[in-house]
């Protein structure tokens, strides 16, 4: 009887395991950030004229594991239907470049750090957090991951670094800055931001 | 008589850490965080753990050892488990009009307007916001021509396990306030995980210099403050204040820093000007150690200072809402 139950258990436990593990979002971030990882460890990249080539293969990284035009929609939020196509395609173009700019730079000082994944915690049935931790000598960052299930594949739609969610932060401004402005100043500023006046 | 002394330290450096290894680890509430956790044998944990101090400087692999990634095994597990957990404890009205199908033209999906961190975060008024921004520029300044330049020349001179072991003495001293505030709340746990803390950290940290609670034991900092228990009793943040060298505060959080004033063993040093002193070299230390990050946020920002601001507003409330960190009790 005690054999039995063993053999039943472990027999369920082979069943249910590949479905449920099929593309679920702690793997799927997991394996993005790896190959990120080693992109910043390859040998053959080393020095100054490698630095451009790590970064356009951290940058298609990026394109799989981001869902940009959801990043760019929730960062709107209300204001998203106020823009016409082409505004929110420059929008979305213009966002997603600051946000490289901006993680990019913080990216490439990775030395040795330990990453490690704790969690991941189901919120619908379309939308997951997984939760990781950037282990440094003086400090530990927790970064969880927002994601939602898009054409079957789980994409990134937040950060939240140390409890201030990247979306919302960025949302606030872009809030405030539409309250006063329009829709084209706005684009203005991102040019300039990026340095493409 | 000197020999006994060392004696006696070594008998109760084995004491101690025997107690904190046989202690059984504090883990995230859900119960099946257990099965993320290989069963580590104390012969293990020995072996992992080198002698003290060295222990207390250099552990994060031994913490690495305590809780791995999850492995491909426990994945299925946890996630059945949480799912669960999580469908019955929260209302997710909006699931069924989740289907992301980006039209250009057509946007019928308008799930992002009322995504799940608007529920949790509530802005909160900013009508001195003239004065807020002239002050992020003086603050701005100031880090740039002053705190920066004092912390980066600090940081080349004193090496980094020196100056984690500063912070680590600055905050063991911060005691009173996180345990008051655990008392104020009601949070009697957090209140006895505070005094456990800075009984180790006191004596076996050697006054605070190192954080065996956190490395060894799994006593993890309960921080609270006065605003935060405001907070907690209700009290809303009234209106974002951001005040010349403190920072960004609201009304709800400079009340609360003046009632941890008092509380701060730092304040009744006297004369007024070594106060001042003490946490002017405590907030150089404090840089030092996070020398980059504000660059970061200011750079990444299209208008740093609501970024900043917004940061500052998240931070608040989810440290006001979280739920008290697992403690000993676990």
């Amino acid at each position: 009887m005690k054999k039995l139950t063993i053999i039943l258990s472990i027999t369920i436990f082979l069943i249910f395991q590949p479905r449920a593990h099929a593309g679920v979002p702690l793997d799927t971030i997991q394996a993005h950030i790896n190959h990120v990882l080693d992109v910043l460890r390859d040998p053959v990249l080393k020095g100054e004229s490698a630095t451009k080539s790590k970064k356009e293969k951290i940058g298609s990284i990026a394109a799989d594991m981001f869902d940009f035009n959801g990043l760019s929609k929730r960062t709107l939020g209300k204001n998203w239907s106020k823009f016409n196509k082409e505004q929110r395609i420059e929008f979305t173009d213009l966002y997603r470049a600051i946000l490289e700019k901006a993680y990019m730079g913080r990216i490439m000082e990775y030395t040795d750090e330990k990453i490690v994944f704790d969690k991941e915690t189901i919120l619908s049935k379309n939308k997951a957090e997984v939760q990781s931790r950037i282990i440094t000598k003086s400090v530990e960052i927790p970064i969880y991951y927002r994601m939602i299930l898009k054409n079957g594949e789980w994409q990134v739609y937040d950060i939240i670094i140390e409890g201030i969610s990247m979306t919302r932060n960025y949302r606030s401004q872009f809030k405030e800055i539409l309250a006063k402005k329009s829709h084209e100043e706005l684009l203005k500023i991102m040019r300039e931001k990026l340095g493409k006046a | 008589m000197n020999i006994f002394k060392i004696f006696v330290s070594i008998v109760s450096v084995i004491i101690f850490f025997s107690i904190g290894l046989a202690h059984k680890p504090a883990y995230p509430s859900f119960p099946e965080a257990a099965l993320n956790c290989p069963v580590i044998s104390p012969a293990q944990k020995r072996s992992a753990c080198p002698s003290f101090p060295e222990a207390a400087v250099d552990t994060y692999s031994y913490q690495n050892q305590k809780r791995p990634a999850l492995t491909a095994h426990e994945t299925p597990l946890d996630t059945a488990e949480i799912t669960e957990d999580v469908d019955n404890d929260l209302d997710y009205a909006n699931d069924d009009m989740d289907e992301e199908v980006f039209t250009e033209d057509v946007d019928n999906d308008l799930d992002y307007l009322d995504d799940d961190f608007d529920e949790e975060i509530v802005e909160v008024p900013d009508p001195l916001a003239k004065f807020n921004r002239g002050m992020y520029h003086f603050n701005d300044k100031l880090y740039f021509w002053a705190l920066k330049p004092t912390a980066q020349v600090y940081r080349v001179v004193v090496p980094e396990p020196m100056r984690v072991s500063v912070r680590n003495f600055f905050t063991n001293l911060g005691f009173p306030i996180r345990f008051v505030n655990c008392l104020l709340q009601a949070n009697i746990d957090g209140a006895g995980t505070e005094i456990s803390r800075f009984t180790v950290n006191s004596t076996f940290g050697l006054a605070g210099l190192f954080d065996p609670a956190t490395r060894h034991c799994n006593i993890t900092k309960q921080d609270e403050d006065f605003g935060q228990t405001l907070g907690v009793y209700g009290l809303r943040e009234g209106i974002f204040i951001n005040w010349p060298v403190l920072g960004p505060s609201t009304l709800r959080d400079s009340v609360g820093m003046i009632g941890d004033y008092f509380l701060n063993p730092i304040s009744y040093v006297q004369p007024t000007e070594a106060s001042l002193g003490i946490n002017a070299g405590k907030k150089v230390n404090n840089t030092s150690l996070r020398i980059g990050d504000y660059e970061a946020l200011k750079d990444a920002a299209i208008d740093p200072y609501i970024s900043i601001r917004d940061a500052y507003i998240q931070h608040r409330q989810r440290k006001v809402k979280e739920k008290p960190s697992p403690s000993l009790s676990n």
